[in-house]
């Protein structure tokens, strides 16, 4: 192995501590989680609203990640800061994904005005490649590996959903099914990852060693 | 040069080793911070396995060699302390990659 390869191993290690704590996981999974009970709440509510009341829930989440991230994990994992390469690295991500998200926006648009005028498994097929590529990008830049099968198993989702409706006619397109069932396996792993990481770093104490700091 | 026994391998380079940065655990510490702009004591303990004392003690002997500094900072009541590479380190860091590819890639299969 070269010196260059190692550093790079160093670099990605640092780096990927970010993602042992689970909460990621858990946020992901509370986000995909929509996609399950949206459907069983469209009819009462209508299609915006059901998705709509979505939102605080989201920004709940993101908050308690947030505030369990600052509290919780930092003080057992510390803190790092990345250099250039991982900064740039991080701006083409972003670049990445916002033009994913107004291609994914334009394909909606157009599955909107097309609605009914193509064959039915277009629409899984096309959600779930979208969902797919986004994950993979996203798991490519982060070094976050765990979204590849993440990714996977969202954009299976419609096509199993829709598979599920075809052939036993499960209600709202097999949708609450296959979404819940992808959205409580991210949020399982991210609950466990972060309980492994509660029981293996407890909160150091200082421990005064040199002489002087003993006195 | 003309001393040089046949079969025998010069390994004079070794001698310019930089000896604080090839102890393991300086070596270990001075990777992560060649790799990221700033690290907190409690990061490059978890990522090293290193002890409390013993990081400090590594850390101790870097920042007084000029490789490293150490900002020390309250967060709250907590005390943070936050340690960066100087560019004596980096430097020190690179020649010292250096140094050490060319007696590795010198020696014999």
């Amino acid at each position: 192995m070269s010196t260059h390869v190692s550093l790079k191993e160093a670099e990605r290690k640092a780096f990927r501590t970010a993602f042992q704590d689970g909460l990621w996981d858990i946020f992901i999974g509370c986000v995909i989680l929509q996609f399950a009970i949206a459907p069983l709440l469209s009819r009462r509510l209508g299609d915006f609203w059901s998705s709509a009341v979505f939102l605080p829930f989201w920004a709940l989440a993101f908050l308690a990640t947030w505030l369990v991230r600052k509290y919780v994990v930092r003080p057992r994992v510390g803190v790092v800061k990345f250099g250039a390469s991982r900064k740039t690295r991080l701006i083409r991500f972003n670049v990445v994904m916002l033009v994913l998200n107004l291609v994914a926006f334009i394909l909606g648009i157009l599955a909107a005005l097309t609605f009914g005028a193509v064959p039915g498994w277009t629409y899984p097929i096309g959600f779930g490649l979208i969902i797919l590529v986004g994950f993979s990008v996203a798991a490519y830049f982060l070094n976050f590996t765990r979204l590849y099968i993440y990714g996977a198993l969202t954009g299976l989702s419609p096509l199993v959903g829709e598979w599920l409706y075809v052939v036993m006619k499960a209600p709202h397109h097999g949708f609450p099914i296959t979404f819940g069932a992808t959205a409580g396996i991210m949020i399982l792993t991210g609950l466990a990852l972060l309980f492994r990481l509660l029981r293996d770093y407890p909160i150091p104490t200082y421990e005064p060693t040199s002489e002087k700091e003993i006195g | 040069m003309t001393d040089q026994q046949p079969g025998q391998v010069t390994l004079h380079p070794l001698a310019d080793i930089d000896q604080v940065i090839h102890a393991p655990a300086r070596l270990m510490v001075l990777t992560y911070l060649y790799v990221v702009e700033s690290a907190d004591f409690i990061f490059l303990m978890r990522l090293t396995g290193l002890t409390w004392g013993n990081l400090s003690t590594h850390l101790t002997r870097l920042e007084e060699a000029g490789y490293v500094t150490i900002e020390k900072e309250f967060k709250g009541k907590k005390p943070h302390t936050v340690i960066h590479l100087t560019e004596q380190g980096r430097a020190a860091f690179r020649e010292y990659k250096k140094s050490m590819k060319q007696v590795l890639d010198d020696l014999p299969d």
